[in-house]
């Protein structure tokens, strides 16, 4: 079989302690049987383990946060296409995802393909908003209060048990035991992720995930439910296992549906001891261990490609049950001259 | 009693649970009574081939079954239908 010769462009090859999805993206891309993938990564730091992982990348590019402007962001992203004609790209990042959903037109102009959520879609799943979502859509979550400033903290005794969970916008999660621990976590999290600070209710069972992928017109193209095995300091799967459970596959399938949901997605669930699922997030991206899709049987990265590029894919139904993924750290020694050309040129 | 068909048990004593990602390990014994459970064998037929095969006296291994049992339904790996039916 002819293999379509392909230049893709990814973010997220931040493969440290709270790994980024680019690399497992990438080897999901080149596992690809119909696809012939060059791949082009693009960078925010110039440690980012991917930049000096042998046969990962074609190029490397660095490019500016979304942080310091979107317009900037992109700007960088269609010069780096006029020297490397990026055909996808698929953003890794949930901080980064805005600028490219608000710029998806300007890059498919360029011929730049992308397959992200509809802004409203990104909006509404929003951790703020969960308590709405839940009931549109008819899912479980558990009850939380956005907090603007320290004071409100007081109102969450009266209204949740402890321990609780405070959680960023956009990242961090601490459970805490008592209102000093909250107060230690509003500060941590306000600093850093900014306000709303979320305060949720503590749903006690069994975290589990899905990873899966919606055509937008509310089809499920892929859906693999996992159990975290080995979870970090920092609430990261380090190992994970695929499960037999048609619950949160059917679950996955009618928010979809529902929804409408376009790209890819991880749901994170707690599963309590009577069997009751709670959502407790949605991640509008691929996320980190989506390797272990691939390797199960449904490769998402090649399938969101080709959406992309308006192929045909049909829904992918079957996985392997068992399987397991277990993560490694490795030390690579690399040149300093690798270093130098990302910290000095800007790419490589 | 009965295994649920999600449970997944090797003939090494590791027993998987597809429906959780849970894994246990058995002693030989265990996996023995498992496997007449899973067979659907009830609890005379259990007792029988557990007496007869062991030096172990009726009241000892009706003690060990329930307490068996009762791991089984606490870590989900059989149907939880009656909860006072061992078998």
């Amino acid at each position: 079989m002819i293999k379509q010769k392909i230049t893709l462009a990814v973010t997220g090859l931040n493969n440290t302690d709270n790994p980024g999805p680019g690399v497992p993206v990438i080897r999901g891309a080149k596992d690809s049987e119909e696809l012939e993938v060059r791949v082009i990564g693009l960078v925010y730091e110039n440690l980012e383990p991917g930049i000096y992982m042998e046969n990962l990348c074609d190029r490397i590019f660095q490019i500016p946060y979304p942080s310091s402007g979107s317009e900037g962001l992109i700007e960088r992203v269609e010069q780096i296409h006029q020297q490397e004609k990026i055909d996808v790209l698929i953003p890794n990042f949930d901080a980064e995802l805005f600028s490219f959903m608000k710029y998806e037109k300007r890059l498919a102009e360029k011929g730049i393909r992308t397959f992200l959520p509809t802004l409203e879609q990104f909006q509404e799943r929003e951790k703020d908003k969960l308590p709405e979502y839940g009931e549109k859509y008819g899912v479980k979550v558990p009850d939380s209060i956005n907090l603007g400033s320290l004071h409100q903290l007081n109102e969450v005794a009266s209204k949740f048990d402890y321990p609780i969970m405070i959680k960023g916008q956009f990242y961090d999660a601490y459970k805490c035991f008592n209102i000093e621990q909250a107060i230690y976590a509003f500060h941590k999290v306000a600093s850093k992720w900014g306000l709303p600070v979320i305060v949720q209710e503590f749903v006690s069972g069994t975290e589990v995930n899905v990873v899966a992928l919606g055509d937008g017109s509310g089809t499920t193209i892929a859906a693999v439910p996992m159990r975290k095995q080995y979870i970090t300091e920092k609430g990261k799967a380090w190992g994970g296992i695929t499960l037999a459970d048609e619950k949160m596959l059917e679950l996955t399938r009618v928010l979809i549906q529902k929804t409408k949901w376009k790209g890819g997605m991880e749901l994170e669930l707690i599963k309590t001891s009577s069997s009751d699922y709670y959502l407790i997030e949605i991640n509008p991206r691929i996320p980190a261990w989506v390797y272990l899709a691939v390797g199960s049987g449904q490769n998402i990265p090649e399938a969101l490609i080709k959406l992309a590029l308006g192929m045909e894919v049909k829904p992918m139904k079957e996985y392997k049950i068992g399987k397991m993924f277990v993560r490694y750290s490795y030390d690579m020694i690399v040149d300093l001259e690798r270093f130098a050309a990302i910290s000095i040129n800007k790419e490589i | 009693m009965q295994i649920l068909e999600e449970i997944k048990i090797s003939d090494n004593g590791f027993v998987f649970n597809a429906l959780t990602g849970e894994s246990f390990s058995l002693n030989p014994i265990g996996l023995e009574i498992i496997k007449m459970i899973a067979a659907n064998s009830d609890f005379d037929e259990i007792r029988k081939t557990i007496l007869d095969k062991y030096d172990v006296d009726d009241l000892s291994f009706e003690k060990d079954f329930y307490e068996f049992s009762t791991m089984l339904k606490h870590y989900q790996l059989t149907q939880q239908n009656n909860p006072l039916n061992f078998v």
